[in-house]
């Protein structure tokens, strides 16, 4: 008789999750269009239309205009990065790499902790890139302002990952993400995050999902005041309208993705 | 062999919505169990069931009825434990990593993974290895998920269709590589529609139509099964004549010449040889190719949806 070994006796290492979440970061950070859309982008957005206009160092709040442009630029490219990378995640797993996942030793939980650690680590590095650009130049608030304003701006990314694991989910194509990315670009205008908005643009913006989200990174800076095109504060929006859109769009998305979920699964 | 079965799977049944309200047996009560060691084939047209079988044997699927286990195991703790492990048909590739970085990366993955390099020349991945999975041809990412397969070291491999989109040479190469792993003791199961390669790979093969298992042993009987051997003599019989001769599942006259299908081909010959004033006779035993269509004709039976039996692998009729 031969001795075979047994699965029981064998060396039980573990698999190395920090080494997957490294690789798959540097993976989506070498993807040219993500990272020019998601980095390259805004900053460059920043640097035109937050650093070196007339107004930008007009006072807002606690800082100035150009810090006001930074934190919603920033959002823009944070929501971006979540946006896609959720929705990258959602084509993968359809496409059979989850199932080439399955046949390792991770537990499918911890594919989602992967993707939640990688998408939350490219939601930062626009952050990080804008509010180093934003201190370089003109960009003014004070220290813990900026902090606050920078979590905020990560956290503020979370809903919309929902939204584009929602269109990965529904339209499973490349280029329906690219499109819920690029609508990211009007979402952003009617979110009050590139020019100050009033009328009845502003009317609207206020119910669409980015308005919330920015609202809320600008928060600890603007105390909730709005501001006009000549600069000044013309109204203000009490905390709970700007926490109540957050929370209704990231309910509607999340409910959005549990729905197609459902229907893949009961399709089968 | 006395050994217990490393993987043991037990009327096993999955079916699914057909979209018109019924539902599709994908597979209909299967009973399979595989010796350590042993190699075999999983045969069968396509939507026959294999790869529901196989996703289900991997754990990637759960059946709605049935039992299956992998070295005592449920198939995802094996899957785990780098155990079993798989060549998925389709998919299963990032296009913008390369070869090289998606060994690593399932590497990675696994709690005590081969080398990365060993198994990329192993599985041939070297020539390619700095090249983005997209750019790859089909041939090149089969060895990829071949690669990717041999990386938690397992002790049962299963493959389905794994030299689809490979060209003949290609084929060849890689069935030379597979048959190193079966040497050195690693239980394959492999699904195919080439019959070529189940006869000349696979010791055991399981023939399987529309969810059911329709012949199962050794390759060889499992063509036997289908009366799958030919006896052909020079013969000018009577009517009577033919009619009295023993063993005969079908007889056709081509010329001077007298075919028989039978599957007692040795009482058939001795019949020929001693009673009648047959001669010249050749006795060859069909293809696997011609055991499998006669075994597929024969299950067609009533409220079973129609199945082209042409879909057959008319690639290569033998002669």
């Amino acid at each position: 008789m031969t001795v075979t070994t047994t699965p029981q006796t064998r060396a039980r290492g573990s698999y190395d999750l920090i080494r997957y979440i490294v690789m798959d970061f540097r993976r989506n950070l070498r993807n040219v269009g993500n990272s020019f859309f998601v980095i390259v982008l805004p900053t460059a957005l920043f640097l035109f239309f937050g650093a070196s206009m007339d107004w930008s160092g007009a006072p807002v709040g606690v800082g100035n205009v150009s810090a006001w442009t930074m934190i919603a630029i920033a959002s823009y490219g944070a929501a971006m990065a979540t946006t896609s990378m959720a929705g990258s995640a959602a084509l993968e797993i359809h496409q059979g790499w989850g199932r080439q996942l399955a046949l390792t030793a991770m537990p499918h939980g911890a594919f989602i902790v992967a993707k939640a650690t990688v998408a939350v680590a490219m939601a930062a590095l626009p952050v990080l890139v804008l509010n180093l650009a934003g201190i370089l130049t003109v960009a003014d608030m004070p220290p813990g302002t900026w902090l606050a304003t920078v979590a905020l701006t990560i956290a503020g990314s979370l809903p919309f990952a929902f939204y584009g694991l929602a269109v990965g989910l529904s339209f499973r194509s490349d280029a329906a993400v690219g499109a819920a990315t690029g609508l990211l670009v009007i979402l952003s205008f009617l979110g009050n995050a590139f020019m100050p908005l009033d009328g009845v643009l502003l009317d609207i913006g206020r119910f669409t999902p980015m308005y919330g989200i920015v609202a809320l990174a600008r928060y600890p800076l603007t105390g909730g005041d709005l501001i006009a095109m000549g600069g000044g504060a013309t109204s203000a929006d009490p905390l709970w309208i700007v926490l109540a859109n957050v929370v209704a769009w990231t309910a509607v998305f999340a409910v959005a993705c549990l729905l197609l979920q459902r229907r893949r699964t009961t399709r089968r | 062999m006395d050994q217990e079965p490393v993987i043991s799977a037990r009327n096993v049944r999955m079916s699914f919505p057909d979209g018109a309200g019924g539902r599709v047996h994908a597979v209909d009560g299967v009973d399979l169990e595989v010796a350590r060691g042993e190699v075999l084939a999983l045969l069968g047209p396509n939507g026959a069931g294999k790869t529901t079988l196989l996703d289900i044997l991997l754990g990637l699927t759960t059946p709605q009825t049935g039992d299956v286990t992998v070295g005592g195991r449920s198939p995802r703790v094996a899957v785990q434990s780098g155990t079993l492990s798989a060549l998925l048909q389709t998919g299963g590739l990032l296009p913008d990593l390369t070869a090289a970085e998606t060994v690593r990366m399932i590497a990675a993955l696994h709690a005590d993974p081969a080398d990365a390099d060993e198994v990329i020349d192993t599985a041939g991945v070297r020539p390619f290895a700095s090249r983005p999975v997209g750019k790859c041809s089909g041939g090149q990412q089969q060895r990829l998920r071949f690669a990717l397969a041999l990386l938690p070291r397992p002790e049962i491999i299963v493959l389905d269709e794994p030299t689809a989109g490979m060209d003949v040479s290609a084929r060849h190469e890689f069935w030379d590589r597979m048959r190193t792993q079966a040497d050195e003791g690693v239980t394959v199961i492999f699904a195919t529609h080439y019959l070529e390669e189940a006869e000349q790979f696979a010791r055991r093969t399981v023939l399987m139509d529309s969810g059911r298992v329709l012949a199962d042993g050794p390759t060889d009987e499992v063509r036997a099964r289908a009366g799958a051997a030919y006896v052909t003599a020079t013969w000018d019989p009577t009517v009577a004549e033919l009619e009295r001769v023993p063993h005969v599942v079908r007889a056709d006259r081509e010329g001077a010449r007298v075919a028989f299908r039978t599957e007692r081909s040795d009482e058939l010959a001795r019949y020929l040889l001693t009673t009648t004033n047959a001669r010249a006779l050749t006795v060859r035993p069909a293809s696997l190719e011609e055991a499998f269509r006669l075994l597929t004709e024969d299950s067609g039976h009533a409220g079973d949806t129609a199945r082209p039996a042409a879909t057959v692998g008319p690639e290569e009729v033998s002669a």
